[in-house]
């Protein structure tokens, strides 16, 4: 199975800045791929491009093996959800979603039946026969992101699908996004919220200012961006213990149960050593790991903190 | 099913189910008939006025005005029927008691003649309210033609050749078809070059706008960006022009066909509204006729469709479209405004240019069709013309929008548009 999306030395210039500079991107089959980055980025820019909404300025696009500039069938495998929605708002709710799968080759008859088969899943039954405008904002992500999906595309591209979800809907939507993965098909999605983006995706790139700041997948990513830091964990609190952490500038983790303590490698960097220094402390070590970042801190240790101020989630340590 | 008919058919739904459209359909004809019928039952029926002449004048000149009100109102040369009682002067004498009857509305007004009316005092109308206009008018023309008599015969002027030398003249009117004359007055083909022209007008004004406003949704909605990647740009313009000229088209043809029910029907509704069968006429078509208007109309519709999705397509919010929606109607007016040369000198040079410049002709056309015997070969040219301007305006329109659907934000400048002319 030939890769989902490649993108190479792709870029996008407009009359006073360059939104899209050289990017280069592999996205394999079968994975659910997000393109994180701040607020303009360049992510939306980039699906756009892929989409053949707009054009290219250079660089080489393989979607589903294809062109879409010059293949334009190709578009019709693939579902996508803009960044901005918007329906039809005087159709009534499973038209709308017919029309759409209809224009993408659907047979009618069978765009009606998944249509209320997705309205059902999607606890939207009772509405089907209502005008899209007397639906909630959030009833209208749920309709405009059926519209996506229910012409059964190989390939999902959806732009930022969480924001304007409540939480509820957001895991309905989690759900939907990663049962598409189960039934094999690829899932490319933008965002700005790291931890949406740890606990979905496979892999990533990270893209600031319209360029990569870094790409792979996200265990990758993670190992190859852990520092120095170890969490240390013992049976038990002696005063041995606490000087020895105080000498090399470890810090007790308050917030834990147990006896759990991060530090920096001490003493040469080898964690053997720095091992075999904790078991002569004569407490038992229950624990001994190097501790990896979370996308987040990955995030803004490459973009810097300005950028994703807004959404910051609990931090989360793995 | 092809992307095209599907979007044609979505287009063509949403405008056929809209509340607007089942009122346009239905209120139209009811607007015809009222038009038509109303004016002739007011015509016919009037009203019937009870009126006093108080009389001080020579005599005969209050019989020949009681003679000439009654007489021109039955003969439907006023526009009310009267019925009139003569009171023997002096006013003084009946005035207290005119003036109670008048407020016990058990007549409608009084008219003084004094005695020096033939040397040209005034007479005077008195009534509750200020007397109706069409009363006044009746009065007026009565008494005019009494006291003209009356000075003639003092001139020496044999009564008995009064009525012949005051007879009005009427006048037929005709036109010259090469089928013969044709019995169509003046008045009746004037009427329908107006309908067709307001029409038109009508239907590009609303539908038009329709389809700016359609295009600009959804572009701001941001439809449009799912649309191009299932439907070349080119197509959905072409569907959306298509779908939304085909629901007024249906509409036009509903109004066609009722109206074309009602001239059948013109004897049973001439009885049941008690008006003359003539007052239908303007509304009969010849069918040939009514085919050559279809097609103006079609074909001038889809012209500015095409320039309204562009300019939906171009701008990028309501307000800006409705200042710019001016100047593509712009061309519209022109023939409104040469109404007159158009229907009074159809086969003048104006009207031959008007005619023939694809933007104002299928206005101007069917007008002057309706005004003269327009030659076969210019009208063909004519839809041969507006049928070449809609190909160039399809196709720069479909370049304008296959850019402007999607790019949002910023609106174009006149530079910009022109750049992307050359790039789609």
């Amino acid at each position: 199975m030939s890769d989902a999306l490649v993108l190479e030395g792709v870029s996008k210039r407009y009359a006073g800045h360059v939104a899209v500079d050289g990017l280069t991107l592999t996205v394999p089959p079968g994975t659910i791929y997000g393109i994180l980055g701040p607020n303009g980025a360049g992510k939306s820019t980039t699906l756009r491009m892929v989409m053949n909404i707009i054009l290219r300025d250079a660089g080489r696009i393989a979607l589903l093996g294809a062109d879409p500039e010059r293949d334009r069938k190709v578009l019709r495998r693939v579902g996508y959800l803009p960044e901005e929605r918007g329906l039809y708002r005087k159709m009534k709710v499973l038209d709308v979603v017919v029309f759409f799968a209809r224009l993408k080759g659907v047979d009618a008859r069978e765009a009606r039946r998944r249509g209320v088969e997705w309205l059902e899943r999607m606890g939207l039954a009772d509405w089907r026969d209502a005008k899209v405008e007397a639906l909630s904002k959030g009833m209208q992500q749920k309709v405009q992101f059926i519209t996506t999906v229910l012409h059964e595309p190989e390939l999902l591209i959806l732009d930022e699908p969480h924001s304007g979800l409540d939480p509820v809907n957001q895991e309905v939507l989690r759900e939907t996004i990663l049962d598409a993965r189960k039934q094999g098909r690829t899932v490319i999605l933008s965002t700005h919220n790291m931890y949406e983006a740890e606990q979905m995706c496979e892999s990533v790139c990270i893209i600031a200012a319209g360029r990569k700041v870094l790409d792979g997948r996200v265990r990758d990513v993670r190992r190859q961006n852990r520092g120095n830091r170890f969490r240390v964990e013992f049976d038990e609190r002696t005063a041995e213990i606490e000087r020895y952490m105080a000498a090399n500038g470890g810090v007790r983790m308050e917030n834990r149960q147990g006896e759990i303590w991060e530090v920096e490698l001490p003493g040469g960097g080898d964690p053997n050593r720095f091992l075999s220094e904790l078991a002569g402390l004569g407490v038992p070590v229950t624990r001994f790991e190097h501790v990896e970042p979370s996308l987040h801190e990955i995030f803004i240790q490459h973009v810097g903190n300005a950028s994703v101020a807004a959404r910051r989630p609990e931090p989360v340590h793995v | 099913m092809s992307e095209l008919l599907i979007i044609i058919g979505r287009e063509f739904r949403e405008r056929v189910q809209s509340r607007n459209f089942l009122l346009g359909t239905i209120l139209f004809p009811v607007f015809m008939v009222v038009v038509t019928v109303l004016p002739a039952m007011f015509d016919r029926g009037g009203s019937e006025r009870h009126i006093v002449v108080v009389d001080e004048a020579p005599p005969g000149v209050v019989d020949r005005f009681i003679a000439a009100l009654t007489q021109q109102s039955t003969e439907g040369e006023l526009e009310n029927r009267y019925t009139v009682e003569r009171v023997q002067g002096p006013f003084d004498a009946v005035r207290n008691e005119l003036n109670e009857r008048v407020l016990a509305e058990e007549i409608y007004g009084y008219l003084v003649v004094p005695a020096g009316v033939v040397d040209g005092e005034e007479v005077s109308f008195r009534a509750s309210a200020v007397a109706s206009f069409s009363v006044l008018r009746d009065v007026r023309r009565a008494i005019t033609t009494s006291v003209q008599a009356a000075r003639l015969q003092r001139a020496g002027i044999e009564l008995t050749e009064l009525a012949s030398l005051l007879t009005p003249v009427r006048i037929h009117t005709a036109r010259i078809t090469p089928t013969g004359e044709d019995g169509t007055d003046a008045g009746a083909s004037f009427l329908l070059a107006y309908v067709i022209a307001f029409l038109l007008y009508m239907m590009i004004a609303f539908y038009g706008a329709n389809v700016l406003r359609s295009v600009l949704e959804e572009k701001t909605n941001r439809i449009a960006e799912v649309l191009v990647s299932s439907v070349a740009a080119s197509r959905l313009m072409l569907g959306k022009v298509v779908g939304v000229s085909s629901a007024a088209l249906l509409q036009v043809l509903i109004w066609a066909g009722s109206i074309a029910l009602l001239v059948t029907r013109s004897d049973w509704l001439s009885a049941r509204f008690n008006v003359p069968p003539e007052a239908l006429d303007a509304l009969r078509v010849e069918p040939l006729l009514a085919v050559v208007l279809i097609a103006f109309f079609v074909l001038g519709f889809f012209l500015y469709a095409s320039l309204f999705a562009a300019l939906g397509a171009a701008v990028t919010s309501d307000q800006e479209a409705q200042s710019l929606q001016i100047v593509v109607m712009l061309p519209l007016f022109v023939p409104l405004l040469f109404l007159i040369p158009l229907t009074t000198e159809p086969l003048g040079p104006l009207a031959t240019v008007l005619g023939l410049v694809p933007f104002t002709a299928p206005m101007a056309m069917p007008m002057r069709m309706a005004a003269a015997n327009v030659p076969g070969g210019q009208v063909l040219l004519s839809l041969v013309l507006v049928l070449v301007g809609l190909i160039a305006v399809g196709w720069l329109a479909g370049k304008i929008y296959r850019i402007g659907i999607l790019s949002t934000g910023k609106k174009p400048t006149l530079r910009e548009l022109g750049r992307w002319l050359r790039m789609a």
